[in-house]
C-alpha cells in the first residue's frame, strides 16, 4: 500500500514548515522510524522519520518548500505501486525571496490539499466544525480515522489557544452568548460614562415602610424596593426626556413612552424583563406586573415581548453587598441606573454627625446623546426625589 | 420454553419433519435415499418407518424429475420437502427451481401457490472435492422469487424449517455439512423463526461481523480471541439471506463504524459483496475503515485438505481482517 508522508504537527502552534533536507533519494528503500527529512518551523528544525518502510517512491515537497502541516510531502510504496492522483504540492517558495513568498503561499490556500479521511470522522470534523487538515492520520496509509478526531479534540480543548491548561470547557448557552454579543456591542459603539452620588435613603425607606401593609393588602405580593424605583425612576424621566432617547443614524429620537427594564439573574446569566409605559401605571399596577415578571423571568417563562421594547434599565447589585459599579447600558437605551446597598453610614446632617441609611447611585449614559451636566442633573432630579419624602409619597400614592 | 435439552443439528431438522409431518398430512418429504436409508446425513431418518412410503419419496437420481415433481405438488396442494443431497447438484435441475418454482406464483398472478421447500447441503472442509465442496447460495439469492435460509444452530435450524415449511413461497434451505454434528439447546415442542430476522451471536463495539451458516462458528471463535485482544466483535447472524433484515446490520454498523462480511461462497459477485455494497449505500458517513470481506476465492474448491484449506474462510482470517480494520 502506498503510504502518504505528510507534514508533521511539532507543536500546538506550527502550522506550516519548511523542507530543509532530504535524508534519502526517491527509489532509495526507507524503513519505518528511519529519519527520512529535516524540516524547520518557526521555532525549531526537526528530523521527520518514515512513517513506513518501503521505497521512497516520489518526493513531492523539494528543499525550500514550505508546506501547510499535513500536506503529502512524498509517498513510500513498494515499486509498481499505481501513486494515488498527485496534486501538485502547495506553492514552493524559493530561497532568493523566502519571506513575503512563504506568507503568500501559506495564507492563500492556493491549492486545496485533499483531506484523507473515513466518512465517520467527516461526519463528526462537520459536526464539531474542524478542518481535517490539521490532523494527522493513524489509520490505514495515513486515512484519518474517528479515533485520530477524538484524540484531537481532546487536545484542543485541553489548551487555550494561547497554550494555556484548561480545566473544564463550558460551552457558551444561546444566553450567554447574547449577552456577550450585546455587552461587547454596547461597549463599542457608545461612548459611556459612570457618575456616581452616594446619598442618605431614610426618606425612601420610610415611605416604603408607609406603603407596604396596604399595597400587600390590596396586592397580596411584598413590597420591595424594585417598583419603587421603577416608578420614581420613571417621574425623573419625565424631567429629562433626554435620557429616555435613543441615538439613530444622525439623530437622536427622544421616546414618547417610558418603558423600563429591571435586571433579573437567572441561571448562568441575566434577563431584563421590561415594565411598559411606566408613567401611566400606578404603583400598585407595577408592583403587580415587576412581582409576575420577576417570577416568570426566574422560571424561564418570559415571552420575546417581556423583554423588548425598554428604554430605561435598572440594576440592583445592592443584595449582594456592592456599594457601587459601572453598569453598561442595554442598547438602544442610552442610560442605566445601578443601585448599590443600602447601609447605615454616619452621615452630617444640619451640621450634625448623624447615623443613616445610604446608597450610591450609579448612572451610566451615552456621551454621545448627553454631557455630564445634563446626566447629573438627571441624577440630582432623582436623588430629591428619593431624598424628599412628601415628593415621594405623593409621586408612588397617585 | 419447557424441554429445552441439547440435541444436534441433525435432529433437530429431523424433529422439525416429523413435528411437521404429524401436524399437517399435506408434508411429504422426496429425495435420493431419504426413505429407506434415512438421508446421507441421517436428517429423515425414522420418517418411512413412521409415515409411509406415500409421504416419504426413494427417489431415482433424476434431480430434475424429483425437485419438478416438488414443484407439481406444491402447486397440486402439498408441502413437499424435497432433498437436493448437494447444492452442487443444482445445476441439472435448475430449471425447476428458478423458472418453475419461483416464478409460477408470480406468472399466474397469485393464483397458486408453491409451498415447496428444498433442502441441501452445502460447505467445504471435509475434504469432498470441487463438485461436493461448494456453498453457492448467492445464486439463488441473485434470482427473483426465491427465500434462502441459511441456518447456523441447532435451534435456529429446527425453527426457520419449520418456518419454511409453513411458508407458502419456495424456499432454498441450506444444511452446511460441518453443522450436521454441532449441538446445542432445542426445545421439544414445535416454534418458528420469522424469516428476515437477524441475531446478534455476540454483542460487540468495536467491528460488526456478518456471517452465515457455518462461518458463524468461525466468527464467534475469532470474536472470543479478539476479546483477549482487547477487540469487542459484534457477530451478527442474518440466518436468512432472502429475506434480509438490513436494519439489524446497519444498527450495528452505526454503532461500531466497521464491518467485515465473512462468506464462505465465491468471492465474486457473492453474498458478501452485495452485504458491503448495502452498507456502502446506505451508511457511508457511519463509516471509519474500509469494508472487508472474507470469502473463498473465485476458484474450485481443491480436493487437498490443504489447500482447501487454505482457500476457505476460517476464525484466523477473520482475526486479521478485523485487525485490518480496527488498525
Amino acid at each position: 500500500m502506498v503510504v502518504e508522508v505528510r507534514m508533521p504537527k511539532l507543536g500546538l502552534t506550527m502550522t506550516k514548515g519548511t523542507v530543509k533536507k532530504w535524508l534519502k533519494s526517491e527509489g532509495d528503500r526507507v524503513s519505518k522510524g528511519e529519519p527520512l527529512f529535516v524540516i524547520e518551523t518557526e521555532k525549531i528544525s526537526s528530523t521527520v522519520e518514515a512513517p513506513a518502510s518501503g521505497y521512497l517512491l516520489k518526493i513531492l515537497a523539494q528543499v525550500g518548500s514550505t508546506l501547510p502541516v499535513g500536506a503529502p510531502v512524498a509517498y513510500i510504496g513498494e515499486f509498481g505501486e499505481a501513486l494515488p492522483e498527485v496534486t501538485p504540492p502547495l506553492p514552493v517558495s524559493e530561497a532568493a525571496k523566502p519571506v513575503e513568498r512563504e506568507a503568500e503561499a501559506v495564507s492563500k490556500p492556493v491549492t486545496p490539499t485533499r483531506v484523507r479521511a473515513t466518512p465517520r470522522a467527516k461526519a463528526l470534523a462537520e459536526r464539531e466544525r474542524i478542518d481535517l487538515t490539521a490532523i494527522r492520520g493513524s489509520g490505514p496509509g495515513g486515512l484519518i480515522v474517528e479515533e485520530d478526531v477524538i484524540k484531537y479534540l481532546h487536545e484542543v480543548r485541553a489548551r487555550t489557544k494561547s497554550g494555556l491548561r484548561v480545566k473544564e470547557v463550558i460551552p457558551l448557552t444561546s444566553l450567554r452568548r447574547t449577552i456577550a454579543e450585546r455587552m461587547t456591542e454596547s461597549l463599542r459603539s457608545m461612548a459611556q460614562v459612570t457618575i456616581m452620588r452616594e446619598e442618605v435613603v431614610d426618606a425612601l425607606i420610610k415611605v416604603k415602610n408607609e406603603l407596604q401593609q396596604q399595597i400587600e393588602k390590596d396586592t397580596n405580593i411584598r413590597l420591595t424596593y424594585t417598583p419603587i424605583l421603577v416608578k420614581v425612576v420613571a417621574e425623573a424621566i419625565k424631567k429629562f426626556p433626554i435620557v429616555n432617547s435613543t441615538l439613530e443614524d444622525d439623530s437622536i429620537k427622544i421616546l414618547d413612552e417610558i418603558n423600563v427594564g429591571f435586571a433579573v439573574a437567572v441561571d448562568h446569566g441575566l434577563v431584563v424583563p421590561v415594565v411598559k409605559d411606566v408613567d401611566k401605571k400606578r404603583l400598585r399596577e407595577i408592583v403587580v406586573v415587576c412581582n409576575d415578571l420577576a417570577r416568570r423571568a426566574r422560571e424561564g417563562q418570559l415571552t420575546m415581548d417581556d423583554v423588548s421594547g425598554g428604554t430605561f434599565t435598572i440594576t440592583n447589585l445592592g443584595m449582594f453587598g456592592v456599594d457601587a459599579f459601572t453598569p453598561i447600558i442595554n442598547p438602544p437605551q442610552t442610560a442605566i441606573l445601578g443601585v448599590g446597598r443600602f447601609i447605615p453610614k454616619p452621615v452630617v446632617i444640619d451640621d450634625k454627625v448623624a447615623v443613616a441609611n445610604t446608597c450610591v447611585f450609579s448612572l451610566t449614559f451615552d456621551h454621545r446623546v448627553m454631557d455630564g451636566h445634563t446626566a447629573a442633573q438627571f441624577l440630582n432630579e432623582l436623588i430629591n426625589l428619593i431624598k424628599d419624602e412628601h415628593r415621594l409619597r405623593a409621586v408612588l400614592s397617585e | 420454553m419447557s424441554g429445552v435439552r441439547e440435541i444436534t443439528f441433525v435432529e433437530a431438522l429431523n424433529e422439525a419433519l416429523l413435528q411437521e409431518m404429524e401436524r399437517d398430512p399435506t408434508v411429504i418429504v422426496m429425495g435420493e435415499d431419504v426413505g429407506v436409508y434415512g438421508g446421507i446425513f441421517g436428517v429423515t431418518k425414522g420418517l418411512l418407518d413412521r409415515f409411509g412410503p406415500d409421504r416419504v419419496v426413494d427417489t431415482p437420481i433424476s434431480e430434475t424429475a424429483f425437485i419438478g415433481a416438488g414443484v407439481g405438488a406444491a402447486a397440486a396442494g402439498l408441502r413437499p420437502v424435497v432433498e437436493l443431497m448437494f447444492v452442487d447438484f443444482f445445476g441439472v435441475c435448475m430449471d425447476q427451481i428458478y423458472n418453475q418454482a419461483a416464478k409460477m406464483r408470480y406468472m399466474f398472478g397469485g393464483k397458486i401457490k408453491i409451498p415447496l421447500t428444498v433442502r441441501t447441503t452445502i460447505g467445504g472442509g471435509v475434504s469432498a472435492a470441487a463438485q461436493h465442496s461448494q456453498v453457492l447460495y448467492s445464486i439463488f439469492a441473485h434470482v427473483p422469487g426465491l427465500k434462502v435460509i441459511v441456518p447456523s444452530t441447532p435451534y435456529d435450524a429446527k425453527g426457520l424449517l419449520i418456518s419454511a415449511i409453513r411458508d407458502d413461497n419456495p424456499k432454498m434451505f441450506f444444511e452446511h455439512k460441518l453443522l450436521y454434528g454441532v449441538k446445542g439447546p432445542v426445545p421439544k415442542e414445535p416454534y418458528t423463526i420469522p424469516f428476515g430476522t437477524a441475531d446478534v451471536k455476540v454483542e460487540g463495539s468495536d467491528v460488526t461481523v456478518v456471517a452465515v451458516a457455518y462461518m458463524v462458528h468461525e466468527a464467534v471463535k475469532a470474536a472470543n480471541e479478539l476479546k483477549m485482544n482487547g477487540i469487542s466483535v459484534e457477530v451478527i447472524d442474518p440466518r436468512t439471506i432472502v429475506p434480509f433484515d438490513k436494519d439489524a446490520v446497519f444498527k450495528s454498523v452505526k454503532k461500531t463504524g466497521r464491518l467485515v462480511v465473512v462468506d464462505e461462497d465465491y468471492e465474486r459477485c457473492g453474498f458478501a459483496s452485495w452485504v458491503a455494497a448495502l452498507v456502502a449505500d446506505e451508511c457511508f458517513a457511519y463509516l471509519d475503515a474500509p469494508i472487508k470481506r472474507v470469502t473463498t476465492p473465485t476458484v474450485p474448491i481443491p480436493f487437498s485438505p490443504v489447500l482447501e484449506k487454505e482457500i476457505l474462510p476460517n476464525a484466523e482470517k477473520i482475526i486479521k481482517a478485523v485487525k485490518e480494520v480496527v488498525k
